[in-house]
């Protein structure tokens, strides 16, 4: 169990790699997949599993807001505390993580 | 963007395999997606749909609630099979049996006798299928009342597995004709299987099912490290690590038996 814990401070490069790109403001599947490269079979098992792992929580957008732009509704990715420090410490493992994504400005939905 | 039919029925096909009860929503999120993908990239991202559909299937947490046969007991498993192999006997009683060979029908009265050629039978298929059984590498030495339990209890698993194979061969035999000992072959190795795997998942010491599994470690990280499950006795008998592959330093499961001092942990889930 303590490793357990111990182990979930240390992704792999890919998971890291989808965690910068959601806490630099690319929250959605697709976006993550542009910004990192990677394909989509492995972009969102990976974010089920960071899900799964309270490191990102999901949160669909309101049917609202895509019907007033005549769009389905997305399914949007933010950080949990635990996921924005389990980041700061993927950052120190991976220094060049942080030029991977550059910041994206966050909608407000 | 809109998209090609080709796409929606990769998606439909990957669908499939998602858990039923998570269906609907995993396919809201991939059309979702689908609809803003250009097309030239659209049969490739829905084709990684499969993926995610297996890995949700393979994850299911709502897997646990669902109504199971509780065989967590050892007695409570070895009853269970014993109602099944009663009620094959009583189906080999009540149907018609099998006219193939009039010389030697086989009814209930050669039953003992059919069972004996069974065994030897299975003398046949037991090393090919002990050969998946990765016995637990105990650390300190179980009691001999401990390991005489463990092989009383699959033997008679074993022998009560038997006589159900053989009942189900014998109701089998009439309809399906020599189709039915391929099929029986067959059978007969699954469940041997089943049993082997029951035997493994369970606490060397009570003979419960392991409960509580726990991920331990990840597939990319096997560098002097190891990953797979972590299980536990209910009654906290013990740890058993559970690698998903083997190493050269881990080559059969672990088993971490617990002192008393661990007993004050496991008091409340005695039941």
């Amino acid at each position: 169990m303590l490793r357990t814990m111990a182990d979930s401070q240390k992704l792999s490069h890919t998971s890291a790699m989808i965690l910068q790109a959601i806490g630099a403001g690319h929250i959605y599947g697709y976006m993550v997949m542009e910004v990192t490269g990677l394909p989509s079979g492995t972009v969102y098992p990976a974010l089920r599993r960071m899900e799964r792992d309270k490191l990102i929580r999901s949160q669909w957008e309101r049917q609202s807001i895509a019907d007033a732009e005549q769009r389905p509704p997305r399914k949007y990715y933010r950080l949990t505390r635990s996921g924005e420090i389990t980041l700061e410490a993927s950052r120190k493992r991976y220094p060049l993580l942080a030029g991977l994504a550059p910041p994206e400005e966050v909608p407000d939905r | 963007m809109k998209t090609a039919w080709l796409q929606h029925t990769v998606l439909r096909a990957a669908s499939l395999l998602a858990p039923g009860d998570q269906r609907s929503e995993w396919i809201k999120e991939w059309r979702s997606e689908l609809w803003y993908i250009p097309r030239r990239q659209a049969t490739l991202f829905s084709l990684g749909a499969f993926r995610d559909a297996l890995w949700l299937r393979r994850n299911n947490l709502s897997r646990a609630t669902r109504p199971r046969i509780h065989l967590e007991s050892p007695l409570r498993c070895l009853a269970f099979l014993s109602t099944l192999a009663t009620v094959s006997i009583f189906a080999v009683i009540c149907l018609p049996a099998p006219h193939l060979e009039p010389s030697h029908p086989l009814t209930v009265r050669n039953l003992p006798e059919a069972c004996v050629r069974m065994l030897l039978l299975s003398c046949l298929f037991l090393p090919g299928t002990l050969a998946l059984w990765r016995p637990p590498a105990i650390r300190h030495p179980m009691p001999w009342r401990s390991r005489l339990h463990r092989g009383i209890f699959l033997a008679l698993k074993i022998a009560l597995v038997q006589v159900m194979m053989l009942c189900g061969f014998t109701v089998l035999l009439g309809p399906l004709g020599r189709f039915a000992a391929l099929g029986f072959n067959v059978a007969f190795i699954l469940v041997l299987r089943w049993v082997i795997t029951d035997q493994q998942q369970r606490c060397p010491v009570c003979l419960r099912l392991l409960t509580a599994p726990v991920r331990i470690g990840t597939a990319s990280r096997t560098f002097l490290e190891w990953y797979g499950s972590e299980s536990t006795c209910s009654r906290g008998h013990g740890l058993l690590h559970l690698s998903e592959t083997a190493s050269s330093f881990v080559r059969r499961p672990q088993w971490l038996s617990l002192d008393d001092s661990w007993k004050d942990l496991f008091a409340g889930r005695q039941t």
